[in-house]
C-alpha cells in the first residue's frame, strides 16, 4: 500500500516536470535545465560515493563529455543526438581506462587524483589548437533542435530521468548492498565474496557516462564550450554542496538539495551578483557542521529514534 | 582428501615472521582447535588461509586445489568462511542485509533468495528482529550475525575468530551449542581460534598449537594441555 501510494506520487510529478513547457516561457525553463542538469550530476557523484570514495573530477568527466560531442559533430560530422550517446559511451571508455589505474587509490587520495585529472582535461583541450579550438573553445554549427526551448527542456529531463532510473536501480538492487559494503568495511565485504574492485569499477563508469551524457546534452544545447565553461570547477563544487544539502547517499536528497539550492541560487543571483557564491559557501560549512547526514539524513535519525522509542515501550 | 592443507606456510613481515613453516591439515566434519599465547600468530593464520594476507612462501590447498594466492573474495566463493577477532558489522546495512551479503556474492543468489537463506541461518542461531540496524544489536547479538554472516557464504570451511570473546558463560555455553550442531548438519570442517580453555575442550576434536608463530604441538586437547612445551609456552620458561 505504501509502495503504491509513492509510485503515485513519482508519477504525478513526472507528469509535471514534462508538462512544465506548456506552461512556463523560455527563461524559466532554461532555469528548470540548469537546475536539472546540477541534479544529475549531484545523483552520479552520490552513486559513486555510497562506496565511500569522493570523487572531484565530476567537472573533468562533463567537460570531457561535451567536447567529446562537439567535436564529434564538428569534425566528425555526427549527428547531435547521436553524439550525446558517442560522448556518454566516450567518457565511459575513458572511465574504464583510467579506472585501473585510479580505483586503487582511497580517500583522500582518490579524490585529489580525481581532481588532478578533470584539470589535465582541461589543460590538454586548452593546448590542442587545431583539434580542440584552444582557449576560445568551440563553436556549433547549430544548437540542437534549433534551440526550442521546450525541446531542449525535454532533452536534458530525459537525461535526468535516465540518472534517477540507474540511481534507483543502485538502491533497489545488489549494487546497494556490495557499495554500502565497500564503504562501511572492505574486509567484511571481500570475505563475504564481493570483487570490491569489480564493483567500484562499474560505479565509476556508470556514474562518468552520465556525468558525459549531462556535458553533452549542455554543449548541443548551448552551441559552444570553452574549456573554462566546459570544466568550470562548479560542474564539481555546486552538485557536491547539493548532495550534502539534501542528503547522501540516496537518490532523493540529491534531488531536494538540488531544487533546494538551485532555486535559491536563481533569486539570490538577481539580488547579489555572484553573492550566491558566497551563500554556498556558507550553506556547505553550516551542513558539515551541523547535520551532516543533510536533510533527508536528519529525517531518517528523526523516525528512527522514534521507533527506538516505540520499541522501548514495547 | 583433506578440506584444508597448508604446506610450510610463511608470513614475515619485514623480518618480523608472524607465522613461520606451518603445516597442517583439517578434514571433514573437524572441530579444530587453534591456539596458543598472544601473538602467537593465530590470526595471522587465519589471514593466510582466507586470503586476507599473501603468505610469503609455502602452500595452501583447498579440496587438493593450489589457492595459495587467490584473492579473498574468490575463496569465499570456493568456500572457505571466517569471522574476526574485531568485530566488524556493516553499519549501514540492516542486519538481514549484513548476512545476506555472503549468499547474494559468494552464492550468487538472487536477493530473494538471498533473503530466505539469510532468514533460516538467523532463525538457527536465535538471531531476531532481523530489519533492526547494527547499532541496535547486543554484543551477543552481533556475534551471532557475523557467524550468520559467515555461514551465508555456505562454506565447507569455517574460521571462527574468538567470538566467544566478551560473551559470558551462559552466552559462551549456548553458542557452543550452536556452533557444534551446525558444523555436524552441514558437514563442514570448522577452526576455532579461542583463549577460554574450556571452550576448546568442550568444541574441539584436535588441537593445534602455535607459538612464535611455530607449530609447536598438534593432539586432542587432553593430551595437548600437559605437553610440556605447550606448558612453558602459557607459563613462561621460567620453571
Amino acid at each position: 500500500m505504501k509502495l503504491k501510494s509513492s509510485y503515485i506520487v513519482v508519477a504525478v510529478l513526472s507528469v509535471i516536470a514534462i508538462a512544465f513547457p506548456a506552461f512556463l516561457g523560455a527563461y524559466p525553463l532554461n532555469v528548470a535545465r540548469s537546475i536539472m542538469t546540477y541534479m544529475a550530476l549531484a545523483i552520479s557523484w552520490d552513486m559513486l560515493l555510497r562506496s565511500g570514495q569522493i570523487s572531484f573530477g565530476i567537472a573533468g568527466l562533463f567537460g570531457l563529455g561535451s567536447y567529446a560531442s562537439a567535436l564529434a559533430v564538428l569534425r566528425g560530422g555526427m549527428d547531435p543526438m547521436l553524439s550525446i550517446v558517442f560522448a556518454a559511451a566516450f567518457a565511459g571508455v575513458m572511465a574504464y581506462a583510467l579506472g585501473f589505474a585510479i580505483l586503487r587509490l582511497r580517500s583522500m587520495y582518490f579524490s585529489i587524483t580525481t581532481l588532478a585529472l578533470m584539470e589535465i582535461f582541461r589543460i590538454v583541450m586548452h593546448n590542442l589548437h587545431d583539434f580542440s579550438g584552444g582557449p576560445e573553445g568551440v563553436v556549433l554549427p547549430s544548437v540542437i533542435f534549433k534551440g526550442a526551448s521546450p525541446a531542449l527542456y525535454w532533452l536534458c529531463l530525459a537525461g535526468l530521468f535516465l540518472t534517477i532510473g540507474v540511481s534507483w536501480f543502485f538502491e533497489k538492487s545488489k549494487m546497494h548492498l556490495a557499495l554500502t559494503a565497500i564503504r562501511n568495511d572492505e574486509t567484511s565485504a571481500r570475505s563475504s565474496g564481493v570483487n570490491i574492485f569489480n564493483y567500484l569499477l562499474i560505479a565509476f563508469v556508470i556514474t562518468s557516462v552520465l556525468q558525459g551524457m549531462m556535458g553533452a546534452i549542455q554543449v548541443q544545447s548551448y552551441g559552444f564550450t570553452t574549456p573554462d565553461t566546459a570544466f568550470d570547477a562548479n560542474f564539481t563544487l555546486l552538485p557536491l554542496a547539493m548532495a550534502l544539502l539534501g542528503g547522501i547517499h540516496s537518490t532523493i536528497g540529491p534531488m531536494a538539495g538540488a531544487v533546494l539550492l538551485g532555486v535559491a541560487s536563481e533569486w539570490l543571483k538577481l539580488k547579489i551578483p555572484y553573492g550566491h557564491l558566497v551563500v554556498y559557501g556558507i550553506i556547505i560549512i553550516l551542513v558539515i557542521l551541523f547535520m551532516p547526514q543533510g536533510l533527508f539524513g536528519l529525517a531518517r535519525k528523526a523516525r528512527r529514534e522514534r521507533s527506538k522509542a516505540g520499541a522501548s515501550h514495547e | 582428501m583433506s578440506k584444508l592443507v597448508t604446506t610450510g606456510l610463511t608470513k614475515a613481515f619485514s623480518g618480523l615472521v608472524a607465522v613461520n613453516d606451518v603445516s597442517f591439515t583439517m578434514e571433514e566434519g573437524e572441530i579444530l582447535g587453534i591456539i596458543g599465547p598472544n601473538g602467537a600468530g593465530k590470526t595471522t593464520f587465519i589471514h593466510l588461509v582466507s586470503g586476507i594476507l599473501m603468505p610469503s612462501s609455502g602452500r595452501v590447498e583447498f579440496k587438493g586445489k593450489d589457492i595459495t594466492y587467490m584473492p579473498a573474495h574468490e575463496r569465499s566463493r570456493l568456500g572457505i568462511a571466517r569471522t574476526y577477532q574485531l568485530i566488524h558489522p556493516l553499519e549501514n546495512l540492516k542486519v538481514i542485509e549484513n548476512v545476506m551479503i555472503g549468499a547474494v556474492f559468494s552464492r550468487g543468489k538472487s536477493l530473494k533468495e538471498a533473503r530466505r537463506s539469510a532468514e533460516a541461518i538467523c532463525a538457527e542461531l536465535g538471531l531476531e528482529r532481523l530489519e533492526r540496524d547494527t547499532a541496535q544489536l547486543s554484543i551477543l547479538e552481533i556475534k551471532k550475525m557475523e557467524i550468520a554472516r559467515a555461514l551465508a557464504n555456505e562454506p565447507e570451511v569455517l574460521f571462527l575468530d574468538e567470538v566467544m570473546a566478551g560473551l559470558n558463560s551462559d552466552e559462551t555455553l549456548q553458542l557452543i551449542a550452536t556452533v557444534k550442531r551446525i558444523a555436524l548438519e552441514r558437514k563442514m570442517a570448522v577452526g576455532v581460534v579461542e583463549h577460554v580453555m574450556g571452550v576448546i575442550r568442550e568444541l574441539t576434536q584436535r588441537v593445534i598449537v602455535l607459538e612464535a608463530g611455530e607449530l609447536i604441538a598438534e593432539g586432542p586437547y587432553e593430551t595437548v594441555s600437559k605437553n610440556p612445551r605447550v606448558i612453558e609456552a602459557y607459563l613462561g620458561g621460567a620453571a
